[in-house]
C-alpha cells in the first residue's frame, strides 16, 4: 500500500518538531527515516501509527486519508524500540493479541499465529513468556505480532538498537528478508547508518524536522545535497577543506568549501595534496591516517593495511578529482 | 565477623524493642488476660476473701444446703480473744477480764444469752440495757462482710463457725474477690449466639468494605488516567479528601447527611417522604452507610496505588496495544488490570487486615446498632472490655475477644507473607529481563 505523507506538521507545547514534511513511500517499499538523535524521527513514526495527533497536513494509505483515525483503525503494525510485549501474556498471545480484540476466532487465530511463527522462527518459543526470551528472540515475536494482522503498513522504531553487534547483523537480514517475502510497504527509523542503507530501498534523512534528502543509498552517498547530507553519510566521515588547499583543483568560483571522503584520498591518485601523518588508526583490513595539511587543518585517508607510512612522515597525497564535492556559502552542493 | 553481628544486633535493637513493646506486649498480655475472668469487680490485681448477701445467694442457688448457709450468716457468739479485746476497749479492762475468767471460749447461741452472761457479772456488772446490746454485739461470730487477707484465715473462720468441711472449698471460691483463670471465656465465645452473630457481621463488613474500597479504588484510578493530567490531579485530591479528615468530622458529616432532619430527609420530604433517619432505620440502611463511610476513606489509598501502578506501565506498552486494535474497555481488560494484580492483591491483603481490626468508624457513626445489627468482632471486644454498659467491664472475656482476631490477624499476615515472597521468586526474570 502506497504511504503518503503530506505537510505534516507536529508541535509540542506550541513548538514545532516536525515541519511541513512530504514522504511518499511507494507499495511494497522499505524507506528509513534516518536523522541526528532529536531530529523528529520517532515523532513521525508515532503520527503516522495514530499515537500523535496529526496537527497539520494529511496521511494517505493509499487513497485513503487516515489523518483523523485513531490508531486502533488505521491497520499499521509497529515495532517498538523496546518492543513493548505483553510481560503477563505467553508468546503466543502476544502475537495473537490484535486478532483477539478483533474478535477473530480460535482457529484462524491458531493458523495465523502459526503462520507467523513460521515466518519469523520462533516455532518452539510460543509457550514462553517474554522475560524468558533472548533480546533477538524478543525482537522477532514482536515482529511477528506486527505483521500478524495482515498491517497496510510496518513501521519499525530503532528496532536494533538494542540488541549487540553480532545479533543486530542477523536481525538486519532477517527484517529485510520478511519484508520483502511480505511485501510491504515498511519504514525503518533509524539513526545508524549502515543499518538505513543496508536495509532499505531508500534513504529518507532527516535534520531539524525537516527531511533533507530522500534518495537510495548509494545515490545519497554519492551525490549529497548540502554539507549535512555529507558529513552525516560516510564511516570514517568525510573531511573538509577551502579551495585554498587544493590549489591544483580548478574549484568552482562559488564553491567554499570542499569535502573529500577518505576513501578518495592517497598515494594511488597522483600528487598534489603535501600533508603530515599525525596519526594512524589500525583497523585490521586498512589503516586511518589523520592528515594535517600545510593550513593546519585536519583530513583522513584509508589505506589497504601494510603501507607502512608512520606518524610524523611528510607524504604527497594524491586525491580522486571526480570524487569531490563541493559546497557554497549555504552549505548547498554546487 | 563478630564485629559485624553486633554492629547488625546494634541495627536492630530499636526495632526489636518497638516489637517487644508494641506487638508481643499486648498479644501476651491479651492472651493471659483471655483466660482470666477479670472484670471491673474482679479488678486486675489479687483479691479477699468475702461473702455478702449476693454471693450467698449465688451458693444456694448452686445448691448449698440451707442449713450451712444459716450457719454462714449466723454463727452465733464465741467468747475469744478478739471480742475481749473489743470490749476492754469499749468498757473497761477489769470487766473485759472478769467475764474471760467466768466465760472464757464459751459459745453462745443467740444475743441474749451473751446479754443475760454480762448482766450476771459479779463485779463489773453492766448495768444499761443499751451497753450491754452493743457489748453483746462484739462477740458476734458471722463469715458474712467479713473481709478475709488470706485464704487460710476464711477457712478458719469457717472452721469455727462450724461449717462442714466439704463445704469449705466452694464456698470460698465464691467468697475469693479477685479474677481466677478460667477457660470459661474462650466457651463462652462458643456457645453464646451473639458471637456467631458479630463473627457474621465482621464477614459482611470486610467483605462489602473491601470490595467497595478495591473496586472503586480501580474505577478512580483508571478513569483518571485517562482523563488530562491537572484535572486527573484535582480528582484524586478531592478523593483523598476524607482521609485527611478527622474521623469524628467526618462521621458527624454523614451523621448530618442522614439525619431525620438531615440532608436526606429534607430531600425526601420534598418529595412527601416523612423524615426519618436514613443511618439507623434498617439494619440494610446501618450497613449500607458504614460501608460507605469506610468506602469513601479507604478507597483514596487503593486509587494512590494503583494509580501510580497504571503508571509504571511503559507508555510503549499501552501504545502498543492501541496500535494492535484493542479499544479502551480491551485495553484496561487485557492490559492495564493483569498489571495491576499485584497491587489489588496487596491491597486486599493489607485491608483485610486492618478492616479485622478496626471499628473506629462503626463506633462512631452507628456504635453497632440498630439493636446489635452493625455489631462487629472488634466493636464487640471493645464493648465488652472497655465499654459496658452494665457498668461492669468484663477486660478477661472482651480479651478473649480479642485473641481471637489476633490469631486470625497473625495467621493472615504468615500466610499473605509466603505469598508475597512467592510474588519475588517468581517476578526475579521479569527484573533481569
Ligand atoms: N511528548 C513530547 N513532549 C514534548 N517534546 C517532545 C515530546 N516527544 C518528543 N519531543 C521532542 O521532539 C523532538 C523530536 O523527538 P523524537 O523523539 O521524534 O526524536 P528522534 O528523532 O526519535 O530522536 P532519537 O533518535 O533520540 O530517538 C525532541 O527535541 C524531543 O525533545
Ligand atoms: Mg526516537
Amino acid at each position: 500500500m502506497q504511504l503518503d505523507l503530506i505537510g505534516f506538521t507536529k508541535r509540542f507545547d506550541g513548538t514545532p518538531v516536525v515541519s511541513g514534511m512530504d514522504l511518499s513511500v511507494a507499495s511494497g517499499e522499505m524507506i528509513a527515516l534516518l536523522g541526528p538523535s532529536g531530529c523528529g524521527k520517532s515523532t513521525t513514526l508515532f503520527a503516522i501509527c495514530g499515537i500523535h495527533r496529526i496537527d497539520e497536513g494529511r496521511l494517505m494509505f493509499g487513497e485513503r486519508d487516515v489523518s483523523g483515525l485513531p490508531s486502533q483503525r488505521r491497520n499499521v503494525g509497529v515495532v517498538f524500540q523496546n518492543y513493548a510485549l505483553y510481560p503477563h501474556m505467553s508468546v503466543f498471545d502476544n502475537i495473537a493479541f490484535p486478532l483477539k480484540v478483533q474478535k477473530a476466532d480460535k482457529d484462524q487465530i491458531r493458523r495465523r499465529v502459526g503462520e507467523m511463527a513460521e515466518l519469523v522462527h520462533i516455532e518452539t518459543l510460543l509457550d514462553r513468556r517474554p522475560a524468558q526470551l533472548s533480546g533477538g528472540q524478543q525482537q522477532r515475536v514482536a515482529l511477528a505480532r506486527a505483521l500478524v494482522r495482515n498491517p497496510d503498513v510496518l513501521l519499525l522504531d530503532e528496532p536494533l538498537a538494542n540488541l549487540d553487534a553480532k545479533l543486530r547483523l542477523e536481525m538486519r537480514s532477517e527484517i529485510r528478508r520478511i519484508q520483502q517475502e511480505t511485501g510491504l510497504t515498511a519504514i525503518l527509523v533509524t539513526h545508524d547508518q549502515v543499518e538505513a542503507m543496508s536495509m532499505c530501498d531508500r534513504i529518507a534523512l532527516m535534520n531539524n524536522g525537516r527531511i533533507v534528502q530522500i534518495d537510495g543509498p548509494t545515490r545519497m552517498y554519492r551525490d549529497p545535497m548540502d554539507k549535512f547530507v555529507a558529513s552525516f553519510l560516510g564511516n570514517p566521515p568525510i573531511s573538509f577543506v577551502t579551495p585554498e588547499d587544493l590549489p591544483c583543483f580548478g574549484a568552482p568560483k562559488a564553491c567554499a568549501e570542499i569535502g573529500l571522503r577518505p576513501e578518495h584520498v592517497g598515494p594511488q591518485f597522483g600528487t598534489g595534496l603535501t600533508g603530515e601523518v599525525r596519526f594512524v588508526e589500525t583497523q585490521g583490513r586498512e589503516d586511518l591516517f589523520d592528515i594535517a595539511l600545510p593550513s593546519g587543518r585536519m583530513i583522513r585517508s584509508v589505506q589497504p593495511a601494510g603501507s607502512g607510512l608512520r606518524p610524523g612522515q611528510t607524504v604527497d597525497w594524491g586525491y580522486d578529482a571526480a570524487e569531490l564535492l563541493c559546497f557554497d556559502r549555504q552549505e548547498v552542493r554546487l | 565477623m563478630k564485629r559485624m553481628n553486633w554492629l547488625g544486633l546494634g541495627f536492630l535493637a530499636p526495632a526489636l524493642l518497638v516489637i517487644a513493646l508494641f506487638f508481643l506486649a499486648p498479644v501476651i498480655m491479651t492472651g493471659f488476660f483471655a483466660f482470666t475472668n477479670m472484670s471491673t469487680a474482679t479488678g486486675i490485681t489479687g483479691g479477699d476473701y468475702m461473702l455478702n448477701k449476693s454471693a450467698l445467694r449465688a451458693l444456694g442457688d448452686a445448691g448449698l444446703p440451707d442449713a450451712t448457709l444459716e450457719k454462714l450468716e449466723d454463727a452465733g457468739y464465741a467468747v475469744d480473744e478478739k471480742g475481749l479485746a473489743a470490749l476492754a476497749a469499749q468498757i473497761d479492762q477489769e470487766t473485759a477480764d472478769e467475764f474471760a475468767r467466768l466465760h472464757g471460749g464459751e459459745s453462745f447461741a443467740t444475743r441474749r444469752d451473751v446479754e443475760r452472761a454480762l448482766k450476771d457479772l459479779r463485779q463489773n456488772r453492766i448495768r444499761k440495757t443499751r451497753d450491754r446490746k452493743a457489748a453483746a454485739e462484739l462477740f458476734k461470730r458471722s463469715v458474712l462482710n467479713e473481709r478475709f487477707g488470706t485464704e487460710a484465715e476464711f477457712r478458719a473462720a469457717l472452721t469455727a463457725g462450724g461449717i462442714a468441711p466439704r463445704d469449705h472449698d466452694q464456698i470460698t471460691a465464691q467468697a475469693y474477690t479477685g479474677w481466677v483463670w478460667t477457660t470459661e471465656n474462650v466457651e463462652l465465645l462458643f456457645t453464646l449466639p451473639s458471637t456467631w452473630r458479630y463473627a457474621a457481621n465482621t464477614a459482611i463488613y470486610v467483605a462489602f468494605t473491601l470490595s467497595f474500597n478495591v473496586g472503586f479504588g480501580l474505577f478512580l484510578a483508571i478513569s483518571t488516567f485517562y482523563l488530562p493530567a491537572a484535572q486527573a490531579a484535582t480528582f484524586r485530591a478531592i478523593w483523598f479528601l476524607p482521609r485527611i479528615l478527622p474521623p469524628v468530622l467526618y462521621v458527624l458529616m454523614w451523621k448530618w447527611f442522614t439525619w431525620d432532619t438531615g440532608f436526606l430527609s429534607t430531600v425526601t420530604g420534598w418529595f412527601g417522604m416523612s423524615p426519618k433517619n436514613w443511618m439507623l432505620d434498617s439494619p440494610t440502611h446501618a450497613w449500607t452507610t458504614i460501608v460507605l463511610i469506610n468506602g469513601f476513606v479507604g478507597a483514596s489509598m487503593g486509587m494512590i496505588l494503583f494509580a501510580s501502578a497504571i503508571r509504571a506501565i511503559p507508555a510503549s506498552m499501552l501504545h502498543a496495544s492501541e496500535v494492535d486494535g484493542a479499544n479502551r474497555w480491551q485495553q484496561v481488560r487485557y492490559i492495564i488490570l493483569p498489571q495491576l494484580r499485584w497491587p489489588i492483591l496487596f491491597t486486599t491483603a493489607y485491608q483485610t487486615l486492618s478492616l479485622l481490626t478496626s471499628f473506629e468508624y462503626i463506633l462512631l457513626a452507628t456504635d453497632g446498632g440498630p439493636g446489635r445489627a452493625t455489631e462487629v468482632w472488634a466493636l464487640a471486644a471493645y464493648h465488652t472490655a472497655l465499654n459496658n454498659y452494665g457498668g461492669n467491664l468484663q477486660y478477661g472475656l472482651g480479651a478473649a475477644f480479642a485473641l481471637v482476631l489476633v490469631i486470625i490477624g497473625i495467621l493472615a499476615s504468615l500466610f499473605y507473607l509466603r505469598l508475597f515472597n512467592f510474588r519475588q521468586l517468581v517476578g526475579k526474570p521479569l527484573i533481569e529481563g
